[in-house]
């Protein structure tokens, strides 16, 4: 399988902090790779790193086998990349279709021009397109809701809509399953397993141990910033490194 | 007839008939300048509700780029004999011109930066206005004595002179509409809600601030040229910052976010003062405790931004009516 996604010894320094410390790891097509570790390992800065939001100290990332580093995020996006955020940010004031609408529209496009003369095509597109990831995440009731006044669980479905309406080749999550209870976390599990079928490569970083064990082909683990391990869940899983960064060791 | 076409009509009759029929009933003058007045202020309220209600920039000197406006007209006319048909279009692109040249440093500002240095550009300007004497003619003024012409045509009587002071209004109005009824105000509403999370989404947040605020300032010019043509006299003290913070209250009065709101603020503070004459000089008290009633109790607005895209969504046909939906909510 080809690699989507390649991070080549990718390193942060907040002061005198490495927050992200030489990582390198690969992410194939398709493939549902996931990121973990323990508070503070770096999880949330390497997915800021990846898309774009804060640039590395050093290191390369290569998206389709293209160096992104130091792109802006429009553009980083507009190469496919889509995420979603660790504290829910979807847009408060604006209705839930319209909210969906902002992921369509920045892929389709825009323009003054447009929007007062000549751009029903696109419209229609756009409109058509967020209408179909509302019917995904089966919000359909709410499209005319504000999303500020959605139940969080239904917030959270709401953000993950609004990055695939950009039609990304790799979707990022961050923790989509904090703040959820057991069986929200097992629906969604199953919501983002049926993502992942459609051929969708998707990353994901998750606190939630029950979920990335279940459902991921392949975890990152992160502690102090560094990549301990890199292997298929049952195996990270007796891996003596992440037992004692998690556990605190054997004593 | 469906319920847009015919609340469409029902402005149209409004605005070109009803209005004049009375005015010309009256037979005053002085009701032509309050229409005027009235057009010109709907006009400025609705290019700040594109900057500061969609796109959530708190811009604080609205009012100096109506100036530049407003100069740029009256000087091509008085210096250079330019009539009204070119002047109008070129007092737009003047004022957009400046708006430009400022933005591009500005815009990286964040929030409450962004509105000191709107600020500052108002006073810049203003200091302009009032200082450059040989460009500006200074505290004086600048007299226009030409009236208006179109393409050569000159209009003299106060009724044709309303119909084109109302043209091109509701002309640049309806523009405005559609910025912010149609996926692109959808875009300007999210750089307001968080930018960086639009700019996740495959938006050039810098480009697009950029796009309204000039856009913007663009229709706060052809609103100066109106002005200025309508007087036929300005000075700087009508482009200075009380007149920025008059936009902005219609804006907020109004509802932010909201354009038939933020028409209706502008109509009600330009028309309630001359309304309440009778009540001689405490009738600024009663319109500041209106305002202070009306943001206490209505703090989204007299006609909140939610009300007003449900509104133009569904009255004003700006959605699709045939999408999978079958309730019209995307954008046309």
């Amino acid at each position: 399988m080809t690699a989507i996604l390649e991070l080549d010894s990718l390193t942060r320094v907040f002061g005198g902090l490495k927050a992200v410390d030489n990582v390198s790891t690969k992410v194939s097509e398709g493939e549902l790779c996931g990121l973990i570790g323990p508070n503070g390992a770096g999880k949330t800065t390497l997915f800021n790193l990846i898309s774009g939001f804060t640039p590395p100290s050093s290191g390369d990332v290569r998206f389709k086998g293209e160096s992104i580093t130091g792109l802006p995020v429009h553009k980083i996006a507009h190469k496919g990349m889509s995420r979603t955020f660790q504290n829910l940010r979807v847009f408060p004031n604006m209705t839930v279709f319209d909210n969906i609408s902002v992921g369509a529209l920045g892929m389709i496009g825009v323009s003054p021009f447009s929007s007062i003369w000549g751009g029903k095509a696109k419209a229609k597109e756009i409109s058509e397109r967020s209408w179909e990831m509302l019917e995904k995440v089966g919000l359909t009731a709410h499209a005319d809701d504000l999303a500020a006044n959605l139940s969080y669980g239904k917030r959270k479905y709401l953000e993950i809509a609004r990055a695939l309406a950009m039609n990304p080749d790799l979707l990022i999550l961050d923790e989509p399953a904090a703040g959820m209870n057991d069986s929200e976390t097992a629906e969604l599990a199953q919501f983002i397993t049926d993502l992942n079928k459609t051929g969708l490569t998707i990353m994901l970083v998750e606190h939630d141990m029950g979920l990335v064990m279940g459902i991921c082909q392949r975890l990152v683990v992160l502690a102090s910033g560094q990549k301990i391990a890199d292997d298929v869940p049952s195996k990270v899983r007796q891996d003596p490194a992440v037992l004692e960064a998690y556990l605190g060791g054997d004593d | 007839m469906s319920k847009p076409l015919l609340i469409k009509l029902l402005l149209l009759v409004i605005v070109f008939a009803v209005v004049p029929l009375a005015l010309e009933g009256f037979g005053k003058g002085y009701y032509y300048q309050i229409a005027t007045l009235a057009f010109v202020f709907m006009l400025l309220a609705a290019s700040l509700h594109l900057v500061t209600g969609v796109a959530g920039l708190l811009h604080l000197g609205h009012a100096s780029l109506y100036g530049v406006g407003a100069y740029v007209a009256a000087l091509l006319g008085s210096k250079y004999g330019i009539g009204f048909t070119i002047g109008l279009p070129l007092a737009g692109l003047g004022a957009a011109f400046v708006a430009f040249l400022v933005a591009l440093p500005t815009m990286r500002l964040m929030s409450i930066y962004f509105a000191v240095a709107t600020l500052g550009i108002g006073q810049m300007l203003f200091l302009v206005f009032q200082n450059w004497v040989g460009l500006t003619n200074g505290p004086n003024g600048v007299m226009l004595f030409d009236g208006i012409d179109l393409f050569g045509v000159a209009i003299n009587s106060e009724l044709g002179i309303y119909y084109v002071v109302a043209a091109v209004s509701a002309v640049s109005i309806l523009i405005l509409n559609r910025l912010s009824h149609s996926y692109y105000g959808n875009a300007l509403r999210s750089l307001r809600e968080d930018d960086q999370c639009t700019a996740a989404m495959g938006i050039n947040v810098t480009v697009m601030k950029i796009q309204a605020f000039v856009i913007s300032a663009f229709f706060a010019g052809i609103a100066g040229a109106l002005w200025a043509y309508t007087t036929g006299y300005i000075s700087p003290n009508d482009f200075n910052f009380s007149q920025s913070i008059l936009i902005l209250t219609m804006v907020v009065v109004g509802g932010l976010g909201s354009l038939p709101g933020v028409l209706i603020g502008a109509l009600l503070l330009i028309l309630l003062p001359e309304v309440l004459r009778y009540f001689g000089d405490i009738r600024n008290i009663i319109v500041g405790l209106l305002m202070f009633g009306a943001i206490l109790f209505l703090p989204k607005g007299l006609f909140g931004e939610v009300n007003a895209l449900n509104f133009a969504r569904r009255l004003l046909g700006s959605a699709w009516s045939e999408d999978n939906s079958e309730k019209g909510i995307g954008w046309k």
